[in-house]
């Protein structure tokens, strides 16, 4: 597969929030990308509402109802509904296939009563676990497949959070090992979804559906949620910015196998991604506290053009249930973005959110749109392999951190992040001979099926 | 872009603040040998350890070397782990050291080195994000207990079946979803009905306190660095009741 080799902006000053180089059409007729920022509210079932279709889906058609009849109340004109299916939900892929269907008949609903303009992205659950099953050839695969299959009948959007590479990502990402980081983010991961992504399109395709597309949840987000705050003590907050670099080469493979975006809410690689492939993206931060923190809550915005909250459970707040309370902060947010475009204030604006957290932390410094664009520059350049274009994201990415001193990092940070660049400066140059390494290297690694990813 | 001394109404970066100057390893044995094998516990020397523990036992008992080097070691790794000078990378990469090294001592030792007592963990049915589970896994191989990993997406009759033939200290369940954590509650029923007041801690992603503590048996886990503090607890006859009321609350 021909790896993309350019980039779809020819400098960040040219990214803006709200507007994509390819903005997306949903069949809904919601336009994404388009020249301005949509919320995308993304509710979850309590606990024990998944025991059975009926309270299931029922759970959920009450929250994607909330959030639309919020926006109608408050005037919000356009909203994505997401739902992440919970594992019943793909594991049962009847299951899925109703809540999709029940969620596309609420938006015509509300499109019709009162002219919202809406649309339902259905995120199968990978219910492949790599050390589990194999993941080109079991029954949980054929789940995720049909899962798409009967969904894309009536979502608007597909999307999925690919977990190949899981099992390599998880050993090293515990054992500081930058060298595992590659393979099993860019080299496994982008092999599996190479496998998988063009299946989504073609099923997307086949049924008037958007392959919207991916993310590097499973490791990138993993390598963010260790890293905690400024007093957690777990990973380096440079490796799990490492860890963003490279999950940027992996999630691009979903684009070169044909999705057209909006990219996933969690991909907060995304900046990266619309860089280079110019897709509209959805994005999260400050908006999904509710699910876990992170330290770019306001700079993650600055190029998106879905805002979006993560995943909030379903549940009474003072204000209403957390689905309305939530598309209530997201449209206001998203408003407030819309008014700058209006006034011509987009890029004080943007500047705004940039400056909030461009010195905060390592992993909000690299997603500031000049270095998201210049990690992209660096995959597109060293576009001869998935590791070549994966290993070229995370130097420059540990360069530009290196580089700016108003990014100031702690002793441990900086001698961390030192030796992640020096141990990358010794692995091959060549795919081939790194892949042979590292299948040595992880042989032992539990679960670990080299066959599973075509090796 | 922003120039660093106007951020200070923007945030405030607390990890510098409150840098502590790292600290190096204090020494663990006057034992020049033994010290070797302490130092390659430190540093997670899992490719020297072996080596190392061998030219030990030419002169040292598999015990005194377990106790005096690896375990000395460990100890070490979890007082710079607790000070701020490790992050936990370090103080996985120096248990597979330890597991490695232990390995080596058994063989001389001609069985088995005698563990504290057995823990059983597991990620909960539905769920597959175990990486948690993994972390307290090496956590509590790394301070002396035998560890029976079910694995995860582990369904509740299974993990009440394994309590039932292993009869552990503590058992624990990883869920990063609250969809999945609903499992918790119903092993713990069957436990109770089985006989068995197992203290079952329970943690990870939208694990709360709140939902943990609401079923006889649950103790909220907050971080997978506890784990070895509450299996020593519940080593030590603690109950589920006094482990909650030291832990949780």
């Amino acid at each position: 597969m021909k790896l993309i080799d350019s980039m779809a902006y020819s400098s960040s000053e040219e990214m803006m929030f709200g507007f994509a180089k390819y903005p997306v059409t949903t069949r809904s007729g919601l336009v994404i990308g388009g020249g301005a920022v949509i919320p995308e509210v993304v509710t979850h079932p309590r606990p024990g509402k998944e025991h059975d279709l009926k309270t299931l889906a029922r759970e959920l058609e009450r929250a994607n109802t909330d959030a639309m009849q919020r926006c109608v109340s408050i005037g919000h004109p356009s909203i994505v509904i997401e739902n992440e299916h919970v594992f019943q939900m793909t594991n049962n892929p009847e299951w899925g296939a109703e809540i999709s269907a029940q969620s596309a008949h609420k938006i015509s609903d509300f499109k019709q009563k009162y002219g919202l303009n809406a649309a339902y992205r259905s995120t199968i659950a990978d219910i492949r676990k790599p050390d589990m099953i194999n993941l080109r050839d079991s029954e949980r695969t054929e789940k995720v497949l049909e899962s798409f299959k009967n969904c894309a009948k009536t979502a608007d959007i597909l999307s999925i959070e690919s977990l190949g590479g899981k099992e390599v990502f998880d050993y090293s990402i515990i054992r500081n090992d930058i060298t595992g980081l590659l393979f099993s983010q860019a080299v496994l991961g982008g092999r599996d979804m190479q496998w998988l992504w063009p299946q989504i399109v073609e099923i997307a395709n086949e049924n008037g559906c958007v392959p919207g597309g991916d993310t590097d949840c499973a490791q990138a987000n993993t390598a963010m949620f260790m890293a905690g705050g400024f007093d957690a003590k777990d990973i380096p907050h440079t490796l799990a910015a490492l860890s963003r670099a490279i999950g940027a080469s992996r999630t691009l493979v979903a684009y070169e196998c044909g999705a057209l975006g909006p990219g996933k809410d969690c991909a907060y690689e995304n900046p990266i991604i619309k860089a280079i492939a110019g897709i509209p993206i959805s994005t999260e931060g400050k908006s999904s506290a509710c699910a876990h923190s992170d330290l770019c809550g306001n700079v993650i915005a600055a190029v998106c053009d879905l805002w979006s909250n993560e995943a909030v459970q379903y549940q009474n707040m003072f204000g209403g249930s957390s689905a309305a309370v939530f598309t209530e902060i997201l449209g206001y947010d998203t408003a407030a973005m819309n008014s700058s475009i209006m006034l011509g204030f987009e890029k004080q604006y943007q500047a705004c959110l940039v400056n909030s957290d461009r010195y905060r932390d390592p992993q909000a410094f690299i997603l500031c749109p000049d270095n998201a664009w210049a990690i992209g520059k660096a995959i597109t350049d060293n576009a001869d392999s998935l590791y070549a274009r994966g290993r070229a994201a995370a130097i420059k990415c540990g360069e530009l951190i290196l580089a700016d001193p108003e990014l100031r990092l702690t002793t441990i940070e900086k001698k961390s992040l030192l030796a992640y660049m020096a141990e990358m400066e010794t692995l091959p140059e060549d795919e081939d001979n790194f892949i042979d390494f590292c299948l040595n290297k992880y042989r032992k690694v539990k679960g670990f099926n080299p066959a599973a990813y075509g090796l | 872009m922003t120039d660093s001394k106007n951020t200070n109404n923007i945030f405030t970066r607390f990890d510098i603040t409150a840098e502590e100057e790292e600290h190096a390893a204090r020494i663990i044995s006057s034992d020049s040998i033994l010290q070797k094998v302490g130092e390659c516990i430190i540093e997670g020397n899992e490719e020297l350890i072996e080596q190392v523990v061998r030219e030990a036992l030419k002169t040292k008992s598999p015990l005194e070397v377990t106790n005096a080097g690896l375990i000395a070691g460990m100890k070490e790794v979890s007082r710079l782990w607790a000070e701020g000078s490790y992050f936990l990378p370090q103080v996985i990469l120096s248990s597979d050291a330890m597991v490695a090294g232990i390995a080596v001592c058994e063989q001389k030792f001609g069985k088995p080195m005698e563990k504290k007592a057995k823990v059983i963990t597991h990620t909960a049915e539905g769920d597959i994000h175990d990486i948690g589970q993994v972390i307290v896994n090496a956590l509590l191989n790394a301070n002396g207990f035998e560890v029976i990993n079910l694995g995860c997406d582990v369904p509740v009759d299974e993990v009440v079946n394994a309590c039932i033939s292993h009869k552990p200290v503590l058992v624990t369940g990883t869920a990063l979803m609250t969809t999945t954590m609903s499992a918790f509650p119903r092993i713990a029923e069957k436990l109770i009905k089985s006989d068995l007041e197992i203290p079952f801690v329970c943690g990870g992603g939208a694990v709360t306190e709140e939902y943990v503590n609401s079923f006889d048996l649950g103790i909220w886990g907050k971080e997978a660095s506890q784990a070895p503090g509450m299996a020593d607890d519940a080593l030590k006859g603690l109950s589920w009741i006094e482990l909650r009321k030291k832990w949780n609350g």
